[in-house]
């Protein structure tokens, strides 16, 4: 009988989401190699909640996953620089990035672990403001903003800026009732969560973008070494489709991001590589010293990842 | 074994576990376990705690216990009762008007409290010796306050409306908006019925000698007028935009006791202690609910039951009217054996998208979906509102109650074919205030 | 075993105390939270996690004092029909049931509680709290439950209790 795997995310399926369609790529591609194995997919959720998948992982009662890797930084904390500001500048930055020391480091832990990875994917983010474009640091200050994860937290604190903690599917009230000004989060929030309807510019990802966040596709170590030879291979083969299939499909989110804003007649401005600059240097004095005093080999892993050209 | 016939085992053995006494939170749990563990295996093991805990681990059910807080702090003053006396000066001429007090009385506590039984408990404490005292028979005393004290789900806040959210990730604020004019409608529908009962029965001025001067009655209204505030506060901070329905319900929670304790000189900590004493009892238990039930909804997912079942209805392709039809049926009867919360959170998920595919408002059915669970809260086995009025009257025996209760029963059926009918009543106000 | 069960009840209760404070705390710090947020329009950093903890304390801690008390909703149709031999009988079969269950939680659960003490586990966010201490509360009060169903069942069988605290001429229709 065929092996039955079951893969799981956050996301909503069968709705053109890339992340689900990333996995549905891998069930697609590794049923069609006609090893023995069958994928079942639970999207939006509707097997473990979105951070209690590692752990179902590295038990081996979830066998694959679209995961942001963030969400593993309690347990091991050198994955929040994969949700570190500046690190990563544009896609095919991210695409260099890949094959580096510093995502050789990570991918040791996440296989130390007891997770491998199927397929690698940075999602592009960036700000929008209802009061003014946030450009360069300043612009930041005083405003109440929502960010994407501690170190992009602790970055705009230093920049002068207050920060309202809450999940993405909060930001569109936040804005409309006035508890925030702005919010950082991911492209496709951007546009899922209609924030268009609420702010005045929005700061796109383009060539020089502060937020990107590492979302791959992960499999447990534990299914993995039950697979044989050729299912493996077959798994690989599969994560590689999904790969390519995303890194075009990221570009055309950062795009479809462009084209709705602009579409509601919001402002949509990029940073220069100049402004660019003044934030990593604030987060070099911020969310960087953190990340090297608290973690165990942090300041390594955020020299590896500057090194990347 | 297909995931359909696994789900018709998965009922079976549940019905037989919750009728054997064992109460709701650990017959879910139980079954989970054991359904996991026989299925998908011992491994199941090492993720069951971590399930069970992630189920309560969200700080949206705070609003469960803030809202519980709120209500018990004012149940445990005489505020129940000057509402209910403040009415009753204004509406005592009235045929019928005790009736029609008390079931306003429950409404506007309904409006403070997240709970039915609160609801229930606070106002049936005067309201029932009272319409007993004046010549009310026994099961309409009972059963009209049975039944108002169901308002207390529905009537924002709401405790179920909370979970609802939470379970199929809509907005609270727009829930709570929604469930507004339908309680409104109820009240309206309960009221008309306590009057033409009391036209009929000849209960009209049975309390003859009573009489109330303008003076006495605008004399009672400030007592009344704080909580009116509270309401209107809540309300404001809800849809003003101001916090989140948690960060609201936690500043009720202390507005209510600080508004009981200066009105009603309630110093001593003790009287503090029971209010959260009670408070704890009743969040805990649902609670405990909630992070079963998440074990369950694990279990019937990771055995691919629900996803099975909403395939399997999505392809009968019936009506949309006899689906929701056989929805409310289900429904009722899950109302009678399993408290709100629990059927909520093992249905909703589920009935959730079959509803959205079949063109109905999951807002709209929210509504539909808590009248339902207000007729469960008054009838037996499992109805939490009973349990109350057993407390407050022990000397009415069920089946008088029941009686009683039943004419309620059929305006909340009422409510539903209203509100199938003209959708409006509960879209309207959520669609005008939040855009 | 009189004294096993009056310490049981007497854990039970203490565990209920303690309850009732991660409440009342909870009340005091989203208060705080809102004066922080909207009023002095500062960054709420702690707040929204310590207060998630203390519901999730106070839910566990509670649990066995809410059993105590016999305040978890329960359906007691068949109960109220039968006699009371099948009662005490119905009701040992419900407490080893809701046992099992109370039992897995406690054992996994404190499995699961050192692994967040062993791997050093936190929170995501820029507070950070260590998770064992939020973690601890399930197998405790899981743990304590159990003992209060143990002391139930004991209660039950030597005649000390009665089965779903109904007494022997309660029969409603
Ligand atoms: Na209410
Ligand atoms: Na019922």
């Amino acid at each position: 009988a065929d092996i039955k795997l079951k893969a799981s995310h956050q996301w909503p399926g069968g709705k053109g989401d890339v992340r689900d369609e990333m996995v549905q790529i891998i069930k697609r591609e590794v049923e069609k190699a006609g090893v023995g194995v069958t994928l079942q997919v639970y999207p939006g959720k509707s097997l473990f909640k979105p951070k209690q998948q590692w752990d179902a992982m590295v038990k081996g009662q979830l066998d694959v996953s679209a995961f942001p890797l963030d969400y593993a930084s309690g347990k091991h904390p050198q994955f929040s620089s994969t949700l570190m500001p500046g690190l990563v500048k544009n896609h095919d930055h991210a695409k260099r990035l890949n094959d580096s020391d510093f995502m050789a480091d990570i991918k040791k832990i996440i296989d130390d672990a007891g997770v491998v990875v199927i397929s690698d994917a940075w999602l592009a983010g960036g700000f929008a403001s209802k009061k003014e474009c946030i450009l360069d640091p300043e612009d930041a200050r005083g405003q109440v903003l929502r960010a994407a994860g501690p170190a992009f937290e602790q970055m705009l604190v230093a920049a002068g800026a207050s920060i309202n903690a809450m999940p993405s599917s909060e930001i569109y009230t936040g804005l409309q009732t006035g508890v925030l000004d702005g919010a950082n989060t991911s492209s496709g929030s951007f546009v899922s969560y209609r924030i268009y309807e609420q702010v005045s510019c929005l700061t796109e990802p383009g060539a020089n973008a502060l937020w990107f966040m590492y979302e791959p596709i992960l499999m447990s170590k534990k299914t993995w070494n039950k697979l044989d030879d050729k299912q493996k291979d077959a798994f690989m083969a599969a994560g590689q489709v999904a790969e390519d299939y995303f890194f075009d499909a990221a570009k055309g989110l950062d795009q479809k991001l462009v084209d709705a804003y602009k579409g509601a007649g919001v402002e949509v401005v990029g940073m220069s590589a100049e402004q660019h600059a003044k934030w990593v240097a604030i987060a070099k004095e911020s969310s960087y010293k953190n990340f090297a005093e608290k973690v165990p080999g942090g300041k390594e892993l955020i020299e590896k990842a500057l090194a990347v050209e | 074994m297909s995931p359909l016939a696994l789900g018709v085992l998965v009922a079976v053995v549940t019905i037989v576990i919750l009728m054997s006494g064992t109460p709701v939170a650990f017959s879910l749990g139980i079954v989970a376990v054991g359904f996991l563990l026989i299925f998908d295996g011992m491994g199941a093991l090492d993720v069951i705690p971590q399930i069970f805990y992630g189920g309560i681990d969200s700080f949206a059910l705070l609003s469960i216990p803030m809202f519980i807080v709120m209500g018990s702090a004012i149940a445990s003053s005489r505020a129940g009762s000057d509402l209910y006396e403040a009415l009753d000066r204004w509406l005592y001429k009235v045929p019928g008007g005790l009736l029609v007090s008390n079931i306003s009385a429950c409404a506007i506590f309904a409006a403070l409290s997240g709970s039915s039984p609160a609801t229930c408990a606070a106002i049936g404490k005067m309201g029932i010796p009272e319409m007993r005292k004046r010549g009310y028979p026994a099961g309409l005393a009972t059963g009209s306050i049975a039944a108002g004290g169901t308002l207390g789900i529905l009537i924002p806040p709401s405790v179920t409306m909370i979970v609802y959210g939470i379970a199929t990730e809509t907005s609270i604020g727009r829930l709570f908006l929604a469930g507004l004019l339908p309680g409104l409608m109820l009240t309206a529908l309960f009221t008309c019925w306590g009057l033409f009962v009391a036209w009929r029965g000849g209960y009209r001025f049975s309390d003859v000698s009573a009489h109330f001067t303008l003076k006495q009655r605008f004399e009672i209204l400030p007592k009344v007028l704080p909580f009116l505030i509270i309401i209107a506060g809540i309300l404001w901070v809800l849809y003003g935009g101001v916090a989140t329905p948690s960060e609201a319900a936690g500043v009720g929670a202390v507005f209510c006791i600080l508004v009981v304790a200066v009105i009603y000189r309630m110093w001593r900590p003790f009287a503090f202690w029971k209010i959260f004493k009670e408070s704890m009892r009743e969040s805990v238990m649902i609670m405990m609910i909630i992070a079963a039930a998440a074990l369950f909804s694990y279990m019937m997912s990771s055995l691919f039951i629900t996803q099975s079942l909403a395939i399997w209805i999505g392809e009968l392709e019936v009506n949309r009217w006899v689906l929701m039809f056989c929805i409310n049926i289900f429904l009722l009867v899950a109302g009678f054996f399993l408290p709100p919360v629990a059927v909520i959170l093992m249905t909703a998920p589920t009935l959730v998208p079959i509803i959205e595919a079949a063109g109905f408002d999951p807002i709209w059915f929210a509504v539909v979906l808590t009248i339902n669970m207000e007729i469960g809260l008054i009838t037996p086995p499992v109805g939490l509102n009973l349990y109350v009025i057993n407390g407050i009257a022990p000397d009415v025996r069920l089946p008088t109650i029941l009686w009683g209760a039943l004419p309620f029963m059929f305006c909340m059926v009422l409510g539903i074919i209203i509100l199938c009918l003209v959708p409006e009543i509960a879209l309207w106000l959520p669609r005008t205030m939040m855009q | 075993m009189n004294i096993f069960i009056e310490a049981v009840r007497r854990l039970s209760v203490a565990c209920g105390v303690a309850s009732v404070l991660l409440l009342i705390a909870s009340v005091v710090v989203v208060c705080h939270l809102v004066i922080v947020r909207y009023g002095l329009g500062a960054s709420a950093i702690w707040q929204h996690e310590f207060v998630t903890f203390s519901l999730i304390g106070a839910t566990f801690l509670g649990g066995p004092y809410v059993l105590l008390t016999k305040g978890h909703v329960n359906v007691d149709l068949l109960p109220i029909y039968l006699g009371h031999r099948g009662r005490v009988a119905l009701a040992l079969l419900s407490s080893v049931l809701s046992l099992i269950f109370c039992v897995i939680i406690a054992w996994r659960g404190l499995l699961w509680w050192e692994e967040a003490w062993v791997g050093n586990w936190h929170g995501e966010t820029v507070w950070a709290p260590p998770l064992w201490i939020p973690y601890i509360a399930m197998p405790l009060g899981m743990g304590l439950l159990s003992l209060q169903y143990v002391a139930d069942m004991l209660s039950l069988i030597t005649g000390r209790d009665m089965p779903f605290g109904l007494k022997p001429e309660e029969r409603q229709s």
